[in-house]
C-alpha cells in the first residue's frame, strides 16, 4: 500500500514537525533544567524526566519525522552523552531557517548549498576561536593569585578570537592569499600545535583535570564531581604518563544504590554488586583476601546452551525413563562444584543468570555466585587477572582461572531497604583495573536523571581530553559564528548589489536566517537560567550583537554578562561566592561540532523529503493521503 | 474452525465470483493510480530529487531514499497493473542496478501519453515497437551523437561514470569534494577486482562492502584482501607466512540442527550434546595436527572448541555469514567444508600470506593479505548518520555494477537529460522522414503514425525534463538537441550570461545556438554530433548497458499494459 503525502512546497509537513517537536525541549536547554513529569495515559505510570535525551526517548514518537529526529538524538547519545538539547534546537531552528526560505520561494538546492556554506563558516569559527589546553593550564596559573585576572584574561583571549574571526573575513579579500594574520597565540595552525605539545611534553601545558571539570560541569557539579574522581583514580591505578591524560569511559561502570542518600555518592575502584543475605555470609568469609576467580559468559545453569545452539525438539527415549531432568541437573551441580572447589576458585562471576539451586549449592562450599555481570566488566577482570572467561561452567580449567582478586563488603544496606541486602566490592586494585561511581539517592525517580548526569560529565572530560581544546562556552562560540554568519552574508549582499549574478542571489539572506537560529537559541539558553524573559534575553543578545559589529572590542562584555548570569547561579549552589568568581565556562569542541552537523543533517533530509511512504497495513484516517 | 465445521454442521461458504475490469486503461481510478506513481517516481529522478520516507507507522525504523529498489520494493498494490510495471522495473534493477528510474518514469509517461492521444492501442504497440528498434539501432550506431567510448587508458572518463551516479542521490548529501573521493574509491575497488593474469576465463573479483557510521565519508578507503569483524580481545603473536586457513560452511555449535527434521530415538543415557562435542575436539586436533592458524566458520562454534583451538593459538572466527563465503574462498582458495564426521583432506585447506589488525573508529577488523594474484578487496564507506550510510552503500552497489558493465561493453551515454532531448530529436526527424515506408509496413495511416510518434518522442523528453524539482524550465538546443536548463529565479534577459553548460556538459553556453523550451513545438532537425578533435569531456555520463536495456525494459512494459484487454481478480 501506498500513502503518500504530497507535501506542499511552500508548507513543508516535515520540517514544521521537526520544528514543532524542537519547540518542546526549549525549557529544558542550558545548563539549568528542571525535572519533568511523562505520564502515559494509557498505563498511567510516569517518569521523571530530566534531560533532553530522556524526554525523546519517553515521548516515542511515531511519525516517521519524529522517528528520524530521535534515531538521530539516539545516535548523538551513545557517543557523546550531552548536546541532544543543543542538536533538537539547532534542528529546530534551521528547520524554521528552511521554511522561511521556501516561503520566500527559495528554490531547494539554493537552500542546501547556502546552509551547507553557512556550517562550514560556523565549523570553522568552532575550529578557530577553540582554547588549547595550555591556555587554559596557563589562565589557570594566573587566577591563582589575584582572582579577577582570571576572567579578564579570559576576555582577551576570547576578544582575540572574535578580532581574528573577523580577519577571515579580510583575509578572503586579501587577493595574494599569502600574508597571514596572526594577532593571537590562538589561532596557530591547531595542527601543528598539538604536535609540538605532543613532542615536548610540557606539565606545565596541561591544565589540571579538575579545573577543566569546573568549567565543564555546566550545572552539574556534583556529578562532575564523582567524574573527576573516576579520572583521578584511574590514571593514579593504571599509572598513566601524566603528560598525555585521556579518560578510558570503558573503563568506567555505574552502580545505582536507591535509598542511601545522595550524598553517599561516591567513585571506588573494582565494580560495586548487591547481594542476598545468604551470598553476604560468603562474602564475609572470604573477604580480604586474594581470592582465585572464574568468569562465565553463560548462564550457570545445566540447561544453558551457547548462542546459535539449537536443541532437537523430536528425539525420543527407547527403553525405560528413570533418570528424570532433575537429578541430570544434580549430576551436573555436584561436576560443577567438584571442579570449582578443585580449582580453588572462591569466586565466580558470570554474565547470564545463575539458578537459585547453583546460589546456594556454592554457598554452601563458601564459593560466592555472582550474576548479571556486565560482560564489559569480565573483560576487564579477565583482562587484569588472567582469566579467560569460558561460556560453560564445565568448561573450566586450571588455565581459566584468574588470581588476585579482592571481595570487600562496601556497605550494608540492610537499614535503608525492606530487603536486606549488602553491596560488596570486588577489585584487584592492580593495573588495567576499573572504576565504579555509586549514585545513590533516597528518591528513587531521581536515579536516572543522576545516572545520566554522571554520564554526561565523564563524556564531557573524556572528550575534553580527547580534543585537547575546549571552546569558549556561555554562548561565546555562538555569537561568533553569528557574527561571522552575519558579516558573510552582508558581504553577499553587496556582491550581489555590484554584479547582479544569480549565484549569490539567496545566499545572504539564508546566511542571515540560519544566524537567527543560533540568536534564539542563545537567548533561549538565557531565558532557561531564569534570570532573563525571552524579550529581555533577545534585547540584550541583539543589543550587544549590534556593539559587536560597531566595536568589537568590546565582546567580552556580552560574554561577561552571561558569565556573570552563571556566577550568580553558581553562588545559590555553592554557596562561596569567592570560589564561584573564578569559574569559567567551556564547552567541548567534538561534541558541539558534531551536534551542529547532525542538526543540519537532518533538517537537509526533511527538507528534501516530499513524501512518505507508509507500509503495512494499518488503516489510517488522514487526510491526505493517497492509495496505490 | 475446520473440525468445528465437520462436527456440528456442514457449512458452506460460497466462493465469491472473480471480477472482471473490462479495458482497465479506461478506468479512471487506474489511471489516477498510475498518474500518482509516476509523479511519485518522478520526483525521486536525479540528483536534485526529493526524497521519500518509507516507515510502517508504528515506531519502526525510517528509510529515507530516493532509489527505486527502495521506493518499489516499499509501494505494494493492489492494482495488478500497477504491480505488473512495479515487478518489471524490479526485474530490470535486479540485474542491472542502474535506470531504474528512468525505465519507470519513461513507461508511466508513455501510458499516459498513449491515453491523451486516443489512438488505437494496437498501433500505438507496433508504432513503439518499431520506434524502439530505431532509437536502439541509432545508439548501437558507431557515430551515435550522445555515445561516448570509455577510455581505459585513463580512469578519468570511469570517475566520471561513477560519480555521475553517485551524485544521482541527494540522500547521500555529498559535498563537491566527497563525492569525487567516493567516486574514486568506488574507481579504486572496482580496477582491484579485474584480474591481471588473464587465464582462458577471465573471472571478476569481488568487492566487500562495510559501512562505519560517524565519520567523514573522506574517510572510506579500500583495501586489497578481505577485512573481517574480529571476536573481541583476539591477541595472536607473530605468525609466520603463509597461514593455513580452514573454511567451515556448516554449523559447529554442536547441535543435530544440520539432520534435518524427524524423530530421533536414542538409547537412553546417551549424550548427545558430549558426543558431539568430542567429535569436534577431534576435528580441533587434526586441524591443529595440520598446521592450520586461521579457522574460519560460516556459523557458530562450539565455545569449547574455540577455547581449545585459541589456546593452542589459533585464530578463530565464527559466524562470517553466506555473503562473505564466496569471497574467502576466492582469497584463500579453499574449499568450504561441509561435514564433521570424516577427515579432512589436505587438499581443502587455502592460505593467506598475512594477517594484521586494523581500527576503524569502534570496529577492529582483521585484515586478510592474500597469498598470490587475488582481485578481491574491501571498501571501507564511512558518512555522518545511518541514513546517508545507508544510501551510500547503496549507490556504491550500483556504481560497482555499473563499472562492471563497461567492461561488456565500453561506452556510456551522455547524461543530464541530453541523451534523451537528443533520440527524442532524432526519433522525429528520422519517423517523419521515412514515413512512408514505416506506415506501409506498420500498417497504419500517416497521421496515425505522426501522432504515435509525437507521444513517444514526447515521453522521452518528459523524462528529461523530470531532472528538474525545482521550476526550473527545459530547454533544447536546436543544433545537437541537448537538454540544458534554466532555473526558475532566472529571467529571459539575463539568459545567456547565467546559462551554464547544458546536462552533460558538452556544449558550452556561449556557442550562438537557438534553444527551444521543451514542451514547445519546434521544427524538426537532425541533430547534428559534435565535432572536435578531442575526444568529448561530459561531466555527466549514464550507463550505456543499462540505459539500452531500461530503454527496452519501459517500452516493452508499456506495450505489454497497453495489450492488456481484461483484468480478472480473485476475490477469495
Amino acid at each position: 500500500m501506498l500513502e503518500s503525502v504530497i507535501i506542499n512546497s511552500r508548507q513543508h509537513v516535515g520540517l514544521q514537525k521537526v520544528s514543532a517537536l524542537a519547540g518542546r525541549f526549549r525549557s529544558s536547554i542550558g545548563p539549568i533544567k528542571n525535572y519533568k513529569f511523562i505520564q502515559d495515559e494509557v498505563s498511567g505510570e510516569s517518569v521523571l524526566v530530566c534531560s533532553c535525551f530522556r524526554i525523546i526517548e519517553n515521548l516515542e514518537p511515531t511519525c516517521a519525522v519524529g522517528q528520524l529526529v530521535y534515531e538521530t538524538v539516539q545516535a548523538h547519545h551513545k557517543g557523546y552523552r550531552s548536546g541532544s538539547g543543543c542538536l533538537l534546537f539547532l534542528a529546530g531552528a534551521w528547520s524554521r531557517t528552511a521554511l522561511d526560505c521556501l516561503q520566500r520561494g527559495i528554490a531547494v538546492t539554493h537552500i542546501i548549498k547556502a546552509m551547507s556554506e553557512g556550517i562550514d563558516i560556523c565549523l570553522d569559527v568552532c575550529k578557530k576561536s577553540s582554547v588549547l589546553f595550555k591556555d587554559i593550564a596557563g589562565m589557570h596559573k594566573r587566577t591563582a593569585t589575584p582572582q579577577d585576572l582570571g576572567l579578564q584574561l579570559s576576555e582577551e583571549a576570547i576578544t582575540n578570537a572574535s578580532k581574528e574571526a573577523a580577519n577571515v573575513h579580510d583575509k578572503c579579500l586579501n587577493m595574494s592569499g599569502q600574508r597571514r594574520v596572526k594577532l593571537s597565540r590562538h589561532f596557530c595552525e591547531a595542527k601543528s600545535e598539538m604536535l609540538s605539545s605532543a613532542l615536548l611534553p610540557d606539565l606545565l601545558e596541561l591544565p589540571d583535570v579538575a579545573v577543566l571539570a569546573e568549567s565543564l560541569s555546566h550545572g552539574c557539579e556534583d556529578a562532575m564531581k564523582l567524574a573527576v574522581e573516576a579520572v583521578q583514580m584511574l590514571s593514579k591505578m593504571n599509572q598513566q604518563d601524566i603528560s598525555d591524560p585521556s579518560f578510558d569511559i570503558s573503563k568506567v561502570q555505574t552502580c545505582v544504590l536507591p535509598g542511601l542518600p545522595e550524598d553517599c555518592a561516591c567513585v571506588v575502584e573494582g565494580c560495586v554488586f548487591l547481594l542476598s543475605d545468604e551470598q553476604a555470609r560468603v562474602a564475609h568469609r572470604i573477604k580480604q583476601q586474594p581470592l582465585k576467580v572464574a568468569l562465565v559468559t553463560g548462564d550457570l545453569s545445566q540447561t544453558y546452551r551457547h548462542l546459535g545452539f539449537k536443541s532437537l525438539s523430536g528425539v525420543g527415549v527407547c527403553e525405560h525413563l528413570d533418570l528424570s531432568a532433575s537429578s541430570k541437573e544434580d549430576e551436573w551441580l555436584e561436576k560443577v562444584v567438584n571442579r570449582l572447589l578443585n580449582l580453588k576458585v572462591n569466586l565466580i562471576l558470570t554474565a547470564g543468570l545463575a539458578s537459585q539451586k547453583v546460589i546456594q549449592h556454592c554457598c554452601r562450599h563458601h564459593i560466592l555466585v555472582v550474576e548479571k555481570v556486565n560482560s564489559s566488566v569480565l573483560r576487564i577482570i579477565a583482562s587484569s587477572t588472567g582469566a579467560v572467561p569460558v561460556s560453560y561452567a564445565t568448561q573450566l580449567a586450571e588455565p581459566c582461572v584468574g588470581n588476585g582478586i579482592n571481595v570487600e563488603i562496601w556497605r550494608d544496606l540492610s537499614s535503608y531497604e525492606r530487603e536486606s541486602s549488602t553491596a560488596v566490592n570486588i577489585s584487584n586494585g592492580r593495573n588495567g583495573g576499573l572504576v565504579t561511581a555509586v549514585i545513590t539517592s533516597c528518591i528513587h525517580g531521581k536515579l536516572q536523571a543522576l545516572e545520566d548526569q554522571f554520564w554526561a560529565c565523564a563524556y564531557r572530560l573524556h572528550h575534553a581530553l580527547k580534543d585537547r581544546a575546549l571552546l569558549p562556552g556561555a554562548g561565546g562560540t555562538e555569537v561568533l559564528c553569528v557574527h561571522q554568519l552575519q558579516k558573510q552574508a552582508e558581504y553577499h549582499r553587496v556582491e550581489d548589489s555590484k554584479t547582479g549574478s544569480a549565484a549569490n542571489l539567496y545566499r545572504g539572506l539564508v546566511l542571515q536566517l540560519m544566524a537567527d537560529g543560533l540568536i534564539d537559541y542563545i537567548s533561549a539558553v538565557m531565558v532557561s537560567t531564569g534570570r532573563f524573559s525571552a524579550a529581555e534575553a533577545r534585547t540584550i543578545v541583539s543589543k550587544q550583537l549590534q556593539d559587536f559589529h560597531k566595536d568589537e572590542i568590546i565582546t567580552g562584555k556580552f560574554l561577561q554578562l552571561i558569565l556573570e548570569s552563571r556566577r550568580e547561579d553558581a553562588v545559590f549552589s555553592a554557596g562561596k561566592p569567592d570560589e564561584a568568581l573564578t569559574v569559567k565556562i567551556y564547552d567541548n569542541l567534538s561534541v558541539k561540532q558534531e551536534a551542529w552537523r547532525k542538526a543540519l543533517d537532518l533538517v537537509f533530509l526533511v527538507l528534501q523529503t516530499d513524501a512518505e511512504i507508509i507500509t503495512g497495513t494499518g488503516q489510517r484516517t488522514e487526510e491526505n493521503l493517497m492509495r496505490l | 474452525m475446520k473440525l468445528n465445521s465437520l462436527l456440528l454442521m456442514s457449512r458452506l461458504v460460497k466462493k465469491s465470483p472473480s471480477v472482471c475490469t473490462d479495458l482497465p486503461l479506461s478506468s479512471s481510478d487506474v489511471c489516477n493510480k498510475l498518474h500518482l506513481m509516476k509523479e511519485f517516481l518522478r520526483s525521486s529522478y536525479g540528483p536534485t530529487a526529493r526524497l521519500k520516507q518509507v516507515h510502517n507507522n508504528i515506531g519502526g525504523s525510517v528509510v529515507t531514499s530516493s532509489t527505486s529498489s527502495v521506493l518499489l520494493q516499499a509501494i505494494a498494490s493492489s492494482q495488478p497493473i500497477i504491480s505488473l510495471i512495479r515487478s518489471s522495473i524490479l526485474n530490470h534493477v535486479s540485474r542491472f542496478s542502474d535506470c531504474g528510474l528512468f525505465a519507470a518514469v519513461f513507461c508511466l509517461c508513455l501510458l499516459e501519453q498513449a491515453g491523451q492521444c486516443g489512438l488505437r492501442k494496437n498501433v500505438m504497440i507496433k508504432v513503439n515497437k518499431h520506434l524502439l528498434a530505431l532509437c536502439t539501432g541509432y545508439l548501437q550506431q558507431e557515430d551515435c551523437g550522445c555515445k561516448v567510448k570509455l577510455d581505459f587508458c585513463s580512469s578519468q572518463s570511469l570517475i566520471t561514470l561513477a560519480r555521475s551516479v553517485i551524485s544521482s542521490k541527494p540522500t547521500c548529501v555529498l559535498t563537491e569534494p566527497e563525492s569525487d573521493h567516493i567516486s574514486r574509491v568506488a574507481v579504486q575497488a572496482f580496477l582491484l577486482t579485474v584480474p591481471c593474469n588473464i587465464p582462458d576465463t577471465v573471472r571478476l573479483g569481488r568487492t566487500v562492502t562495510i559501512t562505519i557510521e560517524g565519520h567523514s565519508v573522506l574517510k572510506s578507503a579500500v583495501f586489497p584482501g578481505l577485512l573481517l569483524s574480529m571476536p573481541e580481545n583476539l591477541c595472536f603473536d607473530s605468525l609466520c607466512s603463509p597461514l593455513h586457513v580452514v573454511l567451515f560452511s556448516i554449523s559447529l555449535a554442536g547441535d543435530l540442527s544440520e539432520i534435518g527434521d524427524g524423530r530421533i530415538e536414542m538409547h537412553q543415557g546417551v549424550d548427545v550434546d558430549s558426543q558431539i562435542l568430542d567429535q569436534l575436539l577431534e576435528l580441533g586436533k587434526q586441524v591443529l595436527k595440520d598446521g592450520v592458524k586461521l579457522f574460519l566458520c560460516q556459523k557458530v562454534i562450539h565455545p569449547v572448541l574455540q577455547h581449545y583451538l585459541r589456546c593452542n593459538g589459533v585464530i578463530v572466527i565464527e559466524r562470517l555469514g553466506v555473503s562473505l563465503m564466496e569471497p574467502l574462498i576466492q582469497l584463500t582458495g579453499a574449499q568450504p567444508v561441509a561435514t564433521l564426521h570424516a577427515t579432512i583432506p589436505s587438499t581443502v585447506y587455502g592460505k593467506v600470506h598475512n594477517v594484521c589488525i586494523r581500527q576503524f573508529g569502534s570496529k577492529t577488523m582483521l585484515h586478510l593479505h592474500p597469498a598470490g594474484e587475488t582481485a578481491i578487496c574491501s571498501m571501507i564507506l564511512c558518512h555522518r548518520n545511518e541514513t546517508m550510510l545507508n544510501e551510500l552503500k547503496l549507490v556504491c552497489q550500483t556504481t560497482e555494477l555499473v563499472l562492471r558493465l563497461t567492461l561488456r561493453e565500453p561506452f556510456a551515454l551522455l547524461g543530464g537529460g541530453c541523451t534523451e532531448t537528443h533520440l527524442a530529436a532524432y526519433v522525429r526527424h528520422k519517423s517523419k522522414n521515412e514515413m512512408s515506408e514505416s506506415t506501409s509496413v506498420l500498417g497504419c495511416s500517416q497521421t496515425e503514425y505522426l501522432l504515435a510518434a509525437e507521444a513517444f518522442c514526447h515521453s522521452l523528453e518528459l523524462v528529461a525534463t523530470s531532472l528538474e524539482h525545482d521550476g526550473g524550465t527545459s530547454l533544447i538546443d536546436l543544433t545537437h538537441a541537448h537538454h540544458w536548463t534554466l532555473p526558475s529565479d532566472v529571467t529571459e534577459e539575463h539568459l545567456e550570461g547565467v546559462m551554464a553548460p547544458c546536462g552533460c556538459g558538452v556544449v558550452e553556453s556561449c556557442q550562438n545556438k537557438t534553444r527551444s523550451y521543451l514542451d514547445t513545438k519546434y521544427a524538426g532537425f537532425s541533430p547534428a554530433p559534435l565535432l572536435t578533435a578531442s575526444p568529448l569531456q561530459a561531466t555527466v555520463l549514464d550507463s550505456f548497458t543499462a540505459k539500452v536495456n531500461a530503454l527496452g525494459v519501459a517500452v516493452e512494459t508499456a506495450n505489454l499494459v497497453l495489450d492488456v484487454r481484461y483484468v480478472i481478480q480473485d476475490v477469495n
